[in-house]
């Protein structure tokens, strides 16, 4: 009886990663079917009404294309931050201090007329995230703190402001007692696109595509893809490693911060302790299955958007949407998996018989 | 060999292929117990793979390994060290927030730690081989000697009979390397069998009883005796039939200085004086070498030079210009080039393409407004992947894939493009196979005839010897002395390295 | 401020500290073998649903406890098998094992929602003890679990500190080649940190279910799977300092609800941020100290180990 051991592969399988990607959405799908079967619903009944409500329809694509702009946001400021090898893990209360900056613009702003309104809140939704952004890469440029846990920690404090300025100062006069905060006035309301979809989606594409541009043709983006490889050789290059740390994340923060002011500006009435519903850490699974590439965040954030408004569809059927949640963990560790062995073999080694390869 | 004596260790034919490599091709080695036995062979003959699998750390993809003409498999060092197997790896296994007495336990301890049993237990095997050393000091407080001296107790208390020594005396000084020279005679006559891996021949002299020498992954010569042997035919065995060696260059008159040190002092990565008041020129059309054991400073002078370390004070000109506390960029700027001895971590960036890695130096001038020019790009990377006989694949796939001559040739070649005045080379040939090695060292030659200002530091004596117009020689960050690599005899230099200044 | 209510306060920051305490030290546990795992807020969710439903169906405190125990050191191994044994990255994995952890804690437990418990973890009854002012009331009518706590934190210092297996363990968590040339499986030590980390989650989330509130809700565990996080920085990675720390972070989940009896005018909400500065404040002087001498982070904290590289 043998042993199985991973074993290297010459060469990296071509192709690999996609097809990873593609059997860790089957392996989630399948597992998925078993936990439904075994709850008692139909699981295939279940997979169509969540097919249906997010791709079936020009209205279905709306909301998907509404709920893949935080994630797509959210997925590239992490690919950003990861494009240096650095973990922002801090897109959630970035997301959220975006949202409360741009909160802020809308309540001083009455009166502005609309397109200079939400410009202003846009630009300080970015602003509020790269704040939170700044401290973590002072640390980490400055005096080398983790920035994975000073990230970690600041989605709770940024959660905390949040709920505090929603119970306290921000809190509606007319909301009978509950903590709500006023709701935004119309001017302050992203413009529709078709159906439910609004302009967010444009305005996300573009930066996703603008920083794809910028990572690849810039003299900008070629020091930070050397600063990527190794730091060593970047100091070697003239280029400056502090000043890049510090960049990246500030700037993955105001990326993070941007899809809060456009969570607020487009989708929700109102400040709310949920307008961030875990897009940031869903924002690290995207990244991470798109290998930290622009393009490849569009797309699995298309798929992850799809996922969850099919999963909050099938609560009508009685299925709890956290179905989905638990699809989009399954599909990264499927892929995670598949991807294994794109770069390694498995080999039998025993111990009677070594054979030459 | 006495064909009486049981022998400790067999190896036959050992294959071990890495993906692009192959270590091992077939190596044999039987060593004879209680003796000390010298496996030798040029960087990449493949000498540490094939201890590696002795230890268990490798699997070999075929072949067969006898201790004490046992048949043994081992699937991971727990079982070669069960068979008495220990080695000493050339980058030292410890845990540096240990303790001495915790490393040396690690592995073999009692369900539960009495740490002062474990100390006194540990300093009196200490005491007994003559290793000073205290138990109680954490490793990271302790020098490169006293660590290696952790290592061997770490073999000695798991009472291993079987030793393996990977270039031990790469971070010694000749006088700590005498030192463990005796230690292991002492080790040998207890019985214990000793692998002695190295390529300095003198050492192999000195305190080996017999050597095995391995070339391309295989056995080339068997447990010859050293003793009956003669130095130069072991040198010939290592190197093969014909090696293809630089010849001097022919001498030249030099000119202006280009690099000019001062009164430089350099602190190293754990705060400690590296480099210690030292001056020095280096004028056009000359190779000035630098020689010593490594660790004296060596690495840190060369990343002062670059700009890549900060000086505690001195200053540095280059080109009549003070670059005392100048970036690399403007360092660049100013006429230098740099070869890195950490090539893939320092000189170039793995992830990325050849044509990438080519303009890493001057892509600042490939720009069109904020956007890199993409056919400059390529056409200067030509230029260079053409001059210097570079050998890749598409430009346009990461450089992982490239061997480590022409990764070397890839590297030399951009630093040496451009306006370049004065060059520092840190181990530019280190590792490479003969026609690399020659490659290098003639591109060397040439920027000195077109009147670069060369320092080339090495741990090769004989590249240096051959190379230099001058020679001086580092010890504890200071310049011990300065020799004419024409004249010079071998002992004088040596004795400097070891830090006793020749009268 | 009466003398009741501050006992209230320690009593349940003895709660709260002991909750924390729990999770706390088995992220200590895998973060020593070198394993930082971010799901512990999924692992305690597990814990939770899992008590609460075996609760449900056996009227039995203490199986439920054992079963939330090893169905969260199972469900830990997913995070192992995936950055142990695979070489993933740590922290997408572990990220991963919390939304998993809290989608499918969700969809289990989604017919337990306001459901009564079916047992819970009564307070050990000391007897005439529980008498005793203050200490009674604050140490001696608690849920067994902080004395659970209590003897897993002087467990793990022992084992951590005083056995062989221990030694090796940290020493994975420090330079895993090392560990591998002494004769150590890195595979099972780790294995076996990140497993026992799980159980220990487990056991903080069951906590929750079977003592604390005995009742199933999604997300009951409320981001205290990320205090727990904080608290082994804060605790600098010793089981004796992130107990202080878990006393102290308990304090405050304590105080929280309390701040108006006392009539303190400060908001409750923003006095729940102080763990998270705080552990950020630590974290810098533990790395401003790490210039001169070796971190009191596991050195090889978040790298995966595989030993035939090259």
């Amino acid at each position: 009886m043998g042993r199985l051991i991973l074993v290297r592969r010459e060469k990296i399988l071509r192709g690999g990663q996609p097809l990873a990607f593609l059997i860790g959405l089957t392996i989630a799908m399948t597992i998925g079917i078993l936990l439904l079967a075994i709850s008692g619903h139909d699981p295939f009944a279940v997979y169509e009404r969540m097919v249906e409500a997010s791709v079936g329809s020009p209205k279905a694509w709306s909301i998907t294309l509404n709920r893949a702009v935080p994630l797509g946001l959210a997925g590239l400021a992490v690919a950003v931050a990861g494009s240096m090898g650095l973990w922002n893990i801090g897109a959630e209360g970035q997301i959220l201090a975006g949202a409360i900056m741009a909160a802020w613009v809308a309540r001083i702003g009455e009166g502005w007329p609309s397109p200079i309104l939400i410009t202003v809140m846009l630009l300080a939704a970015v602003a509020g995230g790269a704040l939170l952004g700044l401290g973590p890469a002072v640390a980490r440029a400055q005096i080398g703190v983790n920035e994975i846990i000073t990230t970690l920690m600041l989605n709770e404090v940024a959660l905390r402001l949040l709920q505090w300025l929603i119970h306290g100062p921000w809190k509606d006069p007319e909301s009978r007692g509950f903590p709500l905060a006023p709701i935004l006035p119309e001017e302050a309301r992203l413009p529709g696109l078709f159906q439910r979809a609004h302009w967010g989606a444009i305005i996300a594409l573009l930066v996703i595509a603008l920083f794809g541009l910028v990572a690849s043709k810039t003299a900008w983006g070629y020091e930070l893809r050397v600063a990527g490889s190794s730091g060593a050789t970047a100091l070697y290059a003239g280029i400056s490693l502090k000043k890049k740390i510090l960049t990246v994340l500030v700037l993955s923060g105001g990326i993070a911060g941007l899809a809060g002011g456009i969570e607020l500006s487009g989708n929700s009435d109102r400040i709310v302790e949920g307008i961030s519903a875990g897009y940031g850490f869903a924002g690290i699974i995207v990244a991470a299955l798109a290998l930290l590439r622009p393009s490849g965040v569009a797309a699995v954030a298309l798929l992850f958007g799809a996922v969850q408004v099919g999963g909050l569809s099938i609560q009508t059927m009685g299925v709890s949407s956290s179905v989905s949640t638990i699809l989009q963990a399954l599909i990264l560790f499927g892929a995670i998996g598949a991807g294994v062995f794109s770069r390694y073999s498995i080999k039998r080694v025993s111990k009677e018989k070594m054979d030459v390869k | 060999m006495n064909s009486s004596t049981p022998l400790a260790v067999r190896l036959v034919d050992i294959w071990k292929r890495f993906p692009g490599v192959i270590a091992n091709a077939g190596a044999t080695l039987s060593v004879t117990e209680g003796t000390i036995h010298a496996v030798l062979g040029e960087n990449g003959a493949g000498k540490s793979t094939l201890m590696n699998v002795l230890a268990g750390m490798y699997r070999p993809d075929a072949g067969e390994i006898q201790v004490k003409g046992e048949p043994c498999w081992f699937q991971s060092p727990a079982d070669a060290l069960s068979a008495g197997i220990g080695m000493v790896h050339q980058e030292f296994r410890l845990v540096p927030s240990f303790t001495v007495a915790e490393n040396v336990v690690l592995g073999t301890a009692e369900r539960i730690l009495r740490r002062s049993s474990i100390e006194t237990d540990v300093g009196n095997l200490a005491h007994e081989f003559g290793l000073s050393i205290d138990p109680s000091r954490p490793v990271w407080q302790l020098s490169m000697g006293e660590r290696q001296r952790v290592e061997i107790l770490k073999t000695l208390y798991r009472n291993a009979q079987i030793l393996i020594l990977d270039e031990p005396t790469a971070v010694l000084t000749p006088k700590e390397a005498d030192e463990l020279g005796t230690t292991l005679r002492e080790m040998a006559k207890t019985g214990r069998s000793i692998i002695f891996i190295s390529h300095k021949l003198h050492e192999v002299k000195e305190f080996c009883d017999e050597a095995t020498v391995l070339r391309d992954g295989k056995t080339v010569a068997a447990s010859l005796l050293v003793k009956d042997t003669e130095t130069v035919e072991l040198a010939g065995l290592m190197v093969g039939s014909s090696p293809a060696t630089t010849n001097r260059p022919v001498p030249q008159t030099r000119g202006e200085p280009l690099l000019s040190i001062s009164g430089l002092r350099i602190l190293d990565d754990r705060f400690l004086p590296a480099v210690q008041d030292l001056s020095l020129d280096v004028y056009s059309g000359e190779i000035v070498g630098i020689a010593g054991v490594s660790g004296n400073g060596q690495r840190e002078l060369a990343q002062a030079i670059a700009g890549l370390r900060s000086m505690t004070s001195g200053t540095v000109t280059i080109n009549g210009e003070n670059l005392t506390n100048a970036l690399p960029v403007d360092r660049s700027k100013a006429g230098l080039g740099y070869v890195p001895e950490d090539r893939l971590g320092v000189g170039l960036a793995p992830r990325l393409n050849v044509i990438e890695n080519a303009i890493l130096r001057n892509y600042r001038n490939l720009r069109q407004g904020p956007l890199l020019a993409e056919e400059q790009m390529i056409t200067y990377c030509e230029d260079i992947v053409d001059r210097f006989g570079v050998r890749t694949g598409p430009l346009a796939e990461p450089i992982a894939g490239l061997s480590g001559g022409n990764l070397q040739r890839l590297l030399v070649g951009r630093e040496l493009s451009g306006n370049l005045k004065v060059l520092v080379a840190a181990q530019p040939t280190r590792g490479l196979d003969v026609k690399g090695v020659k490659a290098i060292q003639d591109l060397l030659v040439a920027e000195r005839s077109r009147g670069v200002a060369i320092l080339l530091i090495s741990e090769d004596l004989d590249e240096l010897l051959t190379l230099s117009d001058r020679l001086l020689v580092m010890h504890e960050g200071k310049i011990l002395g300065e020799f004419d690599p024409e004249t010079a005899k071998r002992h004088d230099i040596g004795a400097a390295m070891a830090g006793e200044v020749a009268t | 401020m009466t003398e009741a209510s501050m006992i209230g306060l320690l009593s349940a920051t003895v709660s709260f500290g002991a909750l924390l305490y729990l999770a706390a030290l088995g992220e200590l546990i895998s973060e020593k073998a070198g394993i930082l795992n971010l799901g512990v807020e999924g692992m305690m969710a597990i814990g939770a649903v899992t008590g609460f439903m075996v609760a449900l169906e056996t009227e039995n405190p203490w199986l439920a406890l054992i079963v939330a125990m090893i169905v969260g050191a199972l469900f830990a191994l997913i995070h192992g098998l995936f950055t142990v044994v695979l070489g993933a990255e740590q922290v997408v994995s572990g990220l991963s094992l919390t939304i998993l952890g809290l989608g499918l804690s969700a969809f289990i437990g989604k017919n337990a929602v306001g459901r009564p418990p079916g047992a819970v973890l009564a307070p050990v009854d000391w007897g005439p003890l529980s008498d005793i002012p203050w200490v009674g009331p604050i140490l001696l009518s608690q849920s067994p679990l902080i004395y659970f706590a209590i003897l897993a934190g002087i467990g793990t210092s022992f084992f951590l500190s005083r056995t062989s297996f221990g030694l090796a363990l940290r020493g994975a968590g420090e330079s895993a080649s090392t560990v591998d040339t002494a004769g150590h499986s890195v595979l099972r030590l780790r294995l076996g940190a990140v497993a026992a980390g799980g159980a220990l989650a487990g056991a903080s989330g069951a906590y929750l279910t079977l003592s604390l509130t005995p009742q199933w809700t999604e997300g009951v565990t409320a981001g205290r799977g990320w205090i727990a996080v904080a608290l082994v920085i804060f605790g600098a990675w010793r089981p004796g300092r992130a107990a202080i720390g878990a006393l102290l972070f308990g304090g405050l989940l304590a105080l929280k609800t309390r701040l108006q009896t006392f009539g303190v005018d400060i908001s409750p909400i923003l006095l729940s941020m102080i763990p998270y500065l705080l552990t950020i404040g630590v974290l810098i002087v533990i790395s401003i100290r790490a210039r001169h001498q070796p971190s009191a982070a596991p050195a090889a904290l978040g790298q995966a180990y595989r030993r035939e590289e090259r």
